[in-house]
């Protein structure tokens, strides 16, 4: 009984996933005449939207992937440090920092984007790639900050403080013997980070915007598939293609997304 | 969020050794410096910035948005756009909270325990979280639109096609469904989080005094889950009110304006009809709501935490 549930409940999460992997390898007609069947699979469609003038995929991969990389370098530089101070120091005044970067896990990123515009203008970093992943980088700030002090408490403040009898400055014991053993808070860290910095579509299409003709991945499965959303052989290839390198990194690392997650919950 | 507690305790001070040296705040300057400057310079300038900003007409483009007092917010108190997108939004917020998390709690319950189905349960039932809200929005449309795959099976059985975009309060149920869809995955591995706190003791006492299933679940699990449901709560609708990809993708906002939320309403008024300082007024207004709504849930939940342990 629970077992066939669970199996149906599969089938329904699992069909639509189902419907857009066939589509992507059919026609318009075999589309619209069986949309869930299996006739006159082709890969024809698959090549166009790979070479789609609207949308070049591959260059959405790489910019997207530049920016992927980017945020998660710099935000691990930037945060990492400042949790070890805040998560090691006893002074109030890291006390009080640590509430200030919590304060922003409450600011919905959507409220931000207008003002920032503003701020980017300011300093000349509107519509570039610096000021976005800029931007982006500090909307990963504050609960990276969070989990890594909350990681750095669990361990022993003994290491730090032989490093420091043995001569090390602070920044040398944090980068050669706490960092290292931050692995696995880092790798949650970088896997969340890496989803949504590849699924935003807010900042990319504001900060970057139409007119810098940069297109991550998100920017550009919007610009080819609104304008031709009845041509499903422009719809289902473009999606599978968008989503296929995400899917694929989910599976692998599924474990640490879900330990992560359950982790930054149960903490506090 | 649990996020509000308080920092995680310092670690206790080890005796004997050298606790603070020469050159240490230093230090301690430099690697709080670069990641305090910039979140103070791109999160906390703007949200003061949104408030300035909101009593202005900024169009985004001139260099001295001229200053206009309270107008924005008044214009806001007369929009029958905004007022429609407001309900919307409460709605999806409210039915997709509540959806989220019967939906969540319920399958945290059937796949709690290891065994090899149920991590892949679990991964099948999370999965559509990893997409982008854009792409569901896409995929769903592809499959529920006028022309779409469950229509066309429809009319080739001789129905009549279903409205599930092209309907007001279909789009809307549509929508809400489609988001709970995507997203309760996440919470049924919060609920699992929290499943592994339920003191495994008690459970068995109860089932040996003859305690059926349900009042196991009713007297014992749901208490001791007290603090998972907040954190569920709280934060389905903190993400649920600012619902916005899924709408440009899934119905953009149509039929006729409406399946517009307020996130929709700022960016479209923002953007498209260049005013930022009216789009300002409308952006304070949701962190408001969604932090009012946010501290009732929280302050409700608590009473009713304290209310179970007395």
């Amino acid at each position: 009984m629970r077992k066939t549930f669970l199996w149906a409940t599969v089938a329904f999460m699992l069909i639509p996933l189902y419907v857009l992997t066939v589509n992507a390898f059919k026609g318009q007609q075999d589309i619209l005449a069986d949309p869930f069947g299996l006739g006159g699979l082709t890969l024809e469609p698959l090549g166009r939207a790979l070479t789609n003038p609207q949308f070049n995929v591959v260059k959405g991969y790489a910019v997207t992937l530049l920016f992927v990389v980017a945020v998660n370098v710099l935000s691990v530089v930037l945060a990492a440090p400042a949790a070890y101070v805040i998560a090691r120091s006893p002074k109030r005044r890291f006390r009080v920092l640590m509430l200030f970067f919590l304060a922003g896990t409450f600011i919905p990123g959507q409220v931000l984007v207008i003002p920032v515009v503003y701020v980017l203008k300011t300093l000349g970093l509107m519509g570039t790639i610096r000021g976005f992943v800029l931007f982006e980088t500090v909307l990963t700030l504050p609960f990276s900050i969070f989990l890594y002090a909350g990681y750095i408490a669990t361990i022993p403040a003994v290491l730090d403080q032989a490093a420091a009898v043995d001569g090390a400055s602070r920044l040398r014991t944090f980068w050669q013997i706490v960092f290292p053993l931050m692995r696995p808070a880092v790798a949650t860290m970088v896997i969340l980070n890496t989803f949504s910095v590849w699924n935003d579509f807010v900042n990319p299409q504001i900060i970057l915007g139409p007119g810098s003709g940069l297109y991550t991945v998100t920017t550009g499965v919007y610009a080819a598939v609104s304008q031709y959303s009845t041509d499903y052989t422009v719809v289902f290839p473009t999606l599978l293609l968008a989503i296929a390198p995400l899917l694929v990194f989910f599976v692998f690392m599924q474990r640490h997304i879900i330990s992560g997650l359950t982790a930054g919950a149960t903490k506090g | 969020m649990t996020l509000t507690r308080e920092a995680p305790p310092a670690v206790p001070e080890a005796p004997a050794l050298p606790k603070t040296r020469r050159g240490d705040g230093w230090a301690n300057t430099i690697m709080v410096a670069p990641a305090t400057v910039l979140y103070t310079v791109m999160l906390i300038v703007p949200v003061g910035l949104a408030l300035y900003l909101s009593l202005t007409d900024w169009d985004g483009f001139s260099a001295d948005p001229a200053f206009v007092g309270a107008a924005n917010y008044l214009d806001l108190l007369d929009d029958p756009e905004l007022r429609r997108a407001a309900l919307v939004t409460l709605l999806v917020a409210a039915a997709g909270t509540a959806g989220l998390n019967l939906l969540g709690l319920g399958f945290a319950l059937l796949v709690n325990g290891a065994s090899k189905a149920n991590t892949f349960f679990r991964i099948v039932l999370f999965y559509p979280h990893v997409l982008s809200a854009l792409v569901v929005g896409f995929l769903w449309s592809a499959i529920l639109g006028t022309n779409g795959a469950v229509n066309n099976l429809v009319t080739k059985w001789g129905g009549e096609v279903l409205p599930f975009l092209s309907d007001p309060a279909w789009a809307t149920v549509t929508m809400i469904g489609v988001l709970v869809w995507a997203g309760f995955g996440v919470n049924v591995v919060l609920y699992l989080a929290g499943l592994q706190a339920v003191p495994h003791s008690l459970i068995e006492a109860a089932r040996i005094d003859g305690a059926t299933r349900w009042q196991v679940f009713r007297n014992v699990t749901l208490p001791a889950l007290g603090p998972s449901v907040t954190v569920n709560i709280v934060l389905s609708l903190v993400t649920l009110l600012k619902t916005y990809d899924l709408v440009v993708s899934l119905t953009a906002g149509g039929p006729a304006g409406q399946t517009q939320t307020v996130a929709y309403l700022i960016l479209w008024n923002s953007f498209h009809d260049a005013r930022l300082g009216f789009g300002s007024a409308q952006s304070v207004l949701l962190m408001l709501v969604t932090a009012a709504l946010a501290f009732v849930v929280t302050r409700l939940r608590r009473r009713g935490e304290l209310a179970v342990h007395q």
